[in-house]
């Protein structure tokens, strides 16, 4: 046989130049092309939202099918608002100025639980809770959720200038007593109200400016008590939770008392929001002898927080719903892990990289696909979940803690994202171990146990905060929908809330999926397939 | 030279094991070349390296002059079949080529042509789980001629084959070469090659022990022996002896004699008025060359039956 | 004629091999198998390393104010890493069946020895036998961990804290409880398993049992209802009521019935898997 009458054979297709997106509509062939993952991830989805409608309990105490009415501050939140309030209007601009000698208040026997309407006060002692307030309030109107602003003296936080339920300021550090009294002052000038504080009525310092949307016309203003829930967090093991709750009463004692402006009438004692939070026992009231004036409150004027620690209303936050997502993410972890083990396990990696040598583009193709079928998977089940979740709980009487539509786009799109940055972990984690069991038990306990340990109070609270700051279960923080009050006391943990904000905890989990991806793209190259 | 596989001092160690030790030849096209040794002669790591797969501790492997990963579409300068079995079982056989079609720039088109092509446009729609190693086989050599590729390395492509497949593989392997294309394939069953390849690599112990034409081997292994057939086996060993020949009795009434042409064999016996009812020149099989070669190169021999009987 | 003498002489001496000869050689198969594994050894290493690691951890950050209502069981503290280690236990019970799926091995397996469900129990009693065995060394390190790093803290007999000791009834039973625990979760993941096949969904499947009714706890603070039952019926927050020493009359169920609970849930999965084992094709 001669060889040189033989011409090498050429192609008749094309040449193309190399490109990323043929990887990504390679990879994205072989996934859809198998019937188990598309059918694991729509049963991932199923399985969130049927799983996170188990948190909903419609037992309202009003019974199924009636609307817990919550006040709304301002600002769209929810807020309790019941204190004990001595008021007089005060029409146009003008000013209130008190001098705070005392502030004193009774807590209810530890673990008494809540003192409620009706209920007998039957062993309170002394204590004033720090949070405990007394002062000078201005504000729109009696109804609750009303804009206002304050400056109070407090149990253990020295003076602060509160207003529309969210913002505070720190003014003069220190308790109040008789040897060393607190003034307290409040300008009103249209919608603008500026506090001021003074140790001795001659010096004053502004604390704060408050710009109060809808301030008009005749507004109410004078003294007010308050004093919220006392929340004694305990160690809880595994199966129980709490700390324990109860209430408390404040006593403020005022005296030159100035209301400068002009306005009809004298002061009228009125216990606003009797029917919520507030204690509306004998003690509750005010006395007035020459100018010196006696309010005793309780309640608080604040945001609601989630949790029991803090108002009587039974509450759930939006995120609250997603508890089928831990069930969903481990499906997508078992498929995003399966993306390359199987690959490995078959063989068939031999056939991918012939296909595709470029071994960093290809995981990067691989990474591209799994990420956004659980990007998208994760959308539809948290859009489900939370906004059919919203809908069942409101129906059965649960009260929801009200957020903007931004907050309610950022948890569903956050937490689809965390699920598609948790797949491609364990993508890399696959790539690295090249074997699915510890694959997805990595990947799986890496997430939930630190979630557990940190949550569940097994662990202090300084050793679990660092638990949700560190690991990857960080990204949980993404389903926190409300903020937390450093003013308000209550129990801050997940799965309401997190040490860490929504997007940084998210930044933990990609930085793990980042050095993830490195390790795997590194070892892909180096090692033999 | 265009199309062709050059793989130059390859070597390889696993652990204590020296899978490749030098291995170098060329392929070239319009031949089908066969790879063969024993097991564990290092064919499949260096198909392995070829393709990328495995990184050579010292030597290279080119396609075009160039290393595998620096092709642009790889699949469309050389196709290959490794391992029939590493199929996903729940895809479907046309799926499994689809996905790398799309890798390689390709439509679903070009899919059911290589489908027909292997003879498996059938069972395309079934999934792969269920194929035998025949068919997975011919879906193998499907996915190698996804690309159209100037250049074909197949590891066994016989392996699991029934014999009317194993004809089509002959034949389908042959018009590859005629079409201009360079074809390497693995075997360690020399038969198999017997009528297939044009030029044979012989590899043992991890590197090339012969590099050359089928015809040469195939002559270099016969020599100048003659096969000779005759009911006087004795009295013909005797004359022959005489005559300087060596002689061995090979059967009952079969002899082998080198040292004396044939023709010196059939005077000789004639005048010595021994019978004999068959003399030729003896032409080796390549199963007879390959073992020959190889001899000293099987990693794992079994031993003879009459060594195990002692 | 001749063909017939060689049946004859072939043919086994015993008609049927009585079940408890089966269960002995399956039993030596079954060994043999996990022995000859390279996996196995680093496996029951990770068991008591990560146990004792998890739970010497949480020892060591465990602090507790004097006074303000601290209910800390030092005993349950000590024995945190249970938690973790029974992630280790659920990748060695399923990697004893998926394994052999995943890599054919099934087959042979079925071939040598036809009786599933006795493959099944050699294959449960093997894994237990291992657990047991590794868990006392998890357990025991891990209590000694706690003895010494809880008090180091502060928690000591003095402020009022039951040391972690052997002396105690209740830390006893915890301590065997907990061994108890980690053998029941590997019969309950084998259960698992079994049914599963595919080893990396058999793993999510056995994860999401051990550690999505926990965390459902945690979220169920606004539906009472189901979050008692969680506590109640769950196989893990059940079973690890056994680690409780104080506080038992606030217990959602006593440590010996969660135990019983998580017993049943183990019972229950194994006997499917042996039902599916017969039912279906390996």
């Amino acid at each position: 046989m001669s060889a040189t009458t033989i011409s090498p054979y050429r192609s008749p297709q094309r040449a193309e130049n190399d490109s990323f997106l043929r990887l990504v509509r390679a990879e994205w062939t072989k996934f859809r092309t198998l019937r188990g993952w598309v059918l694991a991830v729509v049963i991932a989805v199923v399985l969130t939202d049927v799983f996170g409608l188990l948190v909903v309990h419609p037992h309202s105490p009003c019974g199924s099918g009636c609307h817990l009415l919550v006040p709304t501050g301002p600002g769209g939140e929810a807020v309790n608002d019941s204190f004990y309030f001595v008021r007089r209007p005060l029409a146009g601009n003008g000013s209130i100025t008190v001098r705070v000698t005392a502030l004193t208040g009774k807590v209810s026997a530890s673990g008494g639980g809540f003192f409620g309407p009706g209920q007998p006060q039957n062993g309170l002692s002394p204590g004033v809770v720090p949070w405990a307030k007394a002062g000078i309030i201005i504000t729109q109107s009696t109804r609750q959720g009303s804009a206002y602003a304050a400056m109070m003296v407090t149990g253990g936080n020295g003076v602060r200038m509160q207003y529309d339920y969210t913002s505070d300021v720190p003014g003069l550090a220190g308790l109040v007593s008789a040897a060393s009294p607190r003034w307290l002052r409040l300008v009103r000038s249209g919608n603008t109200i500026t506090g001021y504080d003074s140790p001795d009525g001659s010096h004053w310092t502004e604390v704060g400016v408050a710009r109060l949307a809808g301030l008009s016309g005749t507004v109410q203003a004078g003294l007010f008590a308050a004093s919220p829930l006392k929340f004694t967090p305990n160690f809880i093991t595994y199966s129980e939770s709490g700390g324990s709750v109860s209430g408390s009463l404040a006593t403020g004692v005022f005296d030159h008392v100035a209301l400068a402006g002009s306005g009809a009438g004298g002061w009228t004692g009125q216990n606003i929001g009797a029917s919520g939070a507030g204690y509306t026992g004998p003690q509750i009231g005010y006395r007035q002898a020459g100018g010196r004036f006696t309010v005793t409150g309780s309640g608080d004027i604040g945001p609601v927080v989630s949790g029991a620690a803090n108002s009587s209303y039974d509450t759930v936050t939006i995120g609250d719903h997603l508890l089928g997502v831990f069930l969903g993410l481990v499906i997508l972890v078992v498929i995003g892990a399966m993306f390359i083990t199987v690959e490995y396990r078959r063989g068939l990696i031999s056939t991918t990289l012939t296909a595709s040598p470029k071994r960093g583009r290809m995981l990067a193709a691989k990474a591209v696909v799994i990420g956004l079928v659980t990007f998208a998977a994760g959308a539809a089940a948290a859009a489900l979940a939370v906004i059919v979740g919203i809908y069942v709980s409101r129906s059965g009487g649960v009260y929801v803690l009200p957020v903007g539509w931004p907050t309610e786009a950022r948890v569903i799109l956050g937490t689809a994202a965390m699920l598609a940055v948790t797949s491609v972990l364990a993508l890399s984690i696959g790539t690295i171990l090249r074997r699915s069991v510890v694959t997805v038990a990595t990947v799986v306990v890496g997430l939930v146990l630190p979630y557990i340990l940190g949550a569940s109070g097994v662990l202090p609270v300084g050793a679990a905060e660092w638990m949700l700051r560190v690991t990857p279960a960080a990204a949980f923080a993404i389903e926190q929908s409300v903020p937390q009050y450093h003013q308000v006391i209550g129990q801050y943990g997940p799965p309401d809330y997190f040490p860490l904000a929504p997007w940084a905890g998210f930044a933990v989990l990609c930085a793990y999926a980042v050095v993830g991806l490195g390790l795997a793209a590194y070892l892909l190259r180096r090692r033999d397939a | 030279m265009e199309a062709t596989i050059e793989v130059t001092g390859l070597r390889k160690r696993f652990g204590a094991t020296l899978a490749l030790d030098g291995m170098s030849f060329t392929v070239q096209p319009g031949q089908v070349t066969g790879f063969v040794g024993p097991n564990g002669a290092g064919k499949t790591t260096t198909m392995r390296v070829i393709l990328g797969l495995d990184a050579p501790d010292a030597g290279r492997a080119l396609i075009d002059g160039r290393p595998y990963p620096k092709l642009q579409r790889p699949l469309s300068r050389i196709g290959a079949l490794l391992d029939a079995a590493a199929l996903q079982p729940g895809r479907t056989g046309r799926n499994h080529l689809l996905w790398l079609a799309h890798s390689q720039g390709l439509s679903g088109r070009r899919v059911d042509e290589v489908l027909e092509q292997a003879g498996l446009a059938s069972a395309a729609r079934r999934k792969a789980g269920g194929y035998s190693l025949g068919m997975r086989q011919r879906l193998g050599i499907a996915a190698a001629m996804l690309g159209d590729p100037p250049v074909l390395i197949l590891d066994e492509p016989f392996n699991g084959m029934d014999p009317e497949g194993i004809v089509w593989m002959r034949g389908f392997l042959r018009s590859l070469a005629a079409e201009g294309r360079a074809v390497l394939v693995s075997s360690h069953l020399m038969s198999e090659l017997q009528d297939t390849a044009d030029h044979l690599v012989v590899a043992g112990r991890g590197k090339v022990i012969a590099d050359a034409t089928v015809a040469d081997l195939i002559a270099a292994a016969s020599g100048d022996r003659v096969l000779l057939r005759t009911s006087g086996r004795t009295e013909a060993m005797t004359v022959l002896a005489h005559a300087g020949a060596t002689v061995a009795a090979t059967g009952r009434d079969t002899l082998t004699i080198s040292g004396l042409p044939a023709e010196r064999v059939v005077a000789l016996l004639s005048e010595a008025g021994v019978p004999f009812s068959e003399v030729s020149a003896h032409r080796a099989s390549l199963e007879e060359a390959y073992m020959e070669l190889t001899r000293d190169a099987v990693e794992f021999r079994a031993r003879p039956a009459e060594e195990a009987a002692q | 004629m001749s063909q017939t003498v060689t049946l004859a002489r072939c043919r086994p001496r015993r008609r049927s091999w009585p079940a408890w000869t089966a269960l002995a050689d399956a039993l030596h198969a079954e060994w043999t198998k996990l022995r000859t594994v390279p996996g196995t050894g680093w496996i029951l290493a990770a068991l008591c390393v990560l146990t004792i690691g998890v739970g010497a951890g949480t020892d060591s950050a465990t602090r507790c104010a004097t006074g303000v209502g601290c209910t800390l069981d030092t005993t349950r503290v000590s024995l945190t890493g249970i938690l973790a280690g029974q992630a280790v236990v659920a990748v060695l019970a399923v990697l004893v069946i998926s394994g052999e799926y995943s890599t054919g091995m099934i087959t042979a397996t079925f071939t040598a020895m036809p009786r599933r469900p006795v493959v099944l129990a050699a294959k449960a009693i093997v894994l237990t036998a291992l657990v047991l065995a590794a868990s006392v060394v998890a357990v025991a390190g891990s209590l000694l961990a706690g003895r010494l790093l809880l008090a180091t803290n502060g928690l000591t007999a003095a402020h009022g804290f039951a040391v972690v000791s052997l002396a105690r009834g209740p830390t006893v039973r915890a301590a065997a409880g907990s061994v108890l625990y980690m053998a029941l979760i590997g019969l309950l993941s084998l259960g698992v398993a079994t049914i599963v096949r595919d080893s990396a969904a058999a793993t999510g499947a056995v994860l999401a049992v051990l550690y999505v009714a926990p965390i459902a706890a945690l979220f169920l603070g606004s539906n009472p209802v189901w979050q008692r039952r969680v506590e109640r019926y769950s196989p893990v927050n059940a079973g690890l009521t056994i680690e409780d020493t104080t506080g038992l009359r606030h217990l959602p169920i006593g440590p010996w019935g969660g135990l019983a609970v998580l017993a049943i849930w183990a019972a229950a999965a194994l006997v499917a898997a042996g039902l599916q084992l017969r039912l279906r094709d390996a």
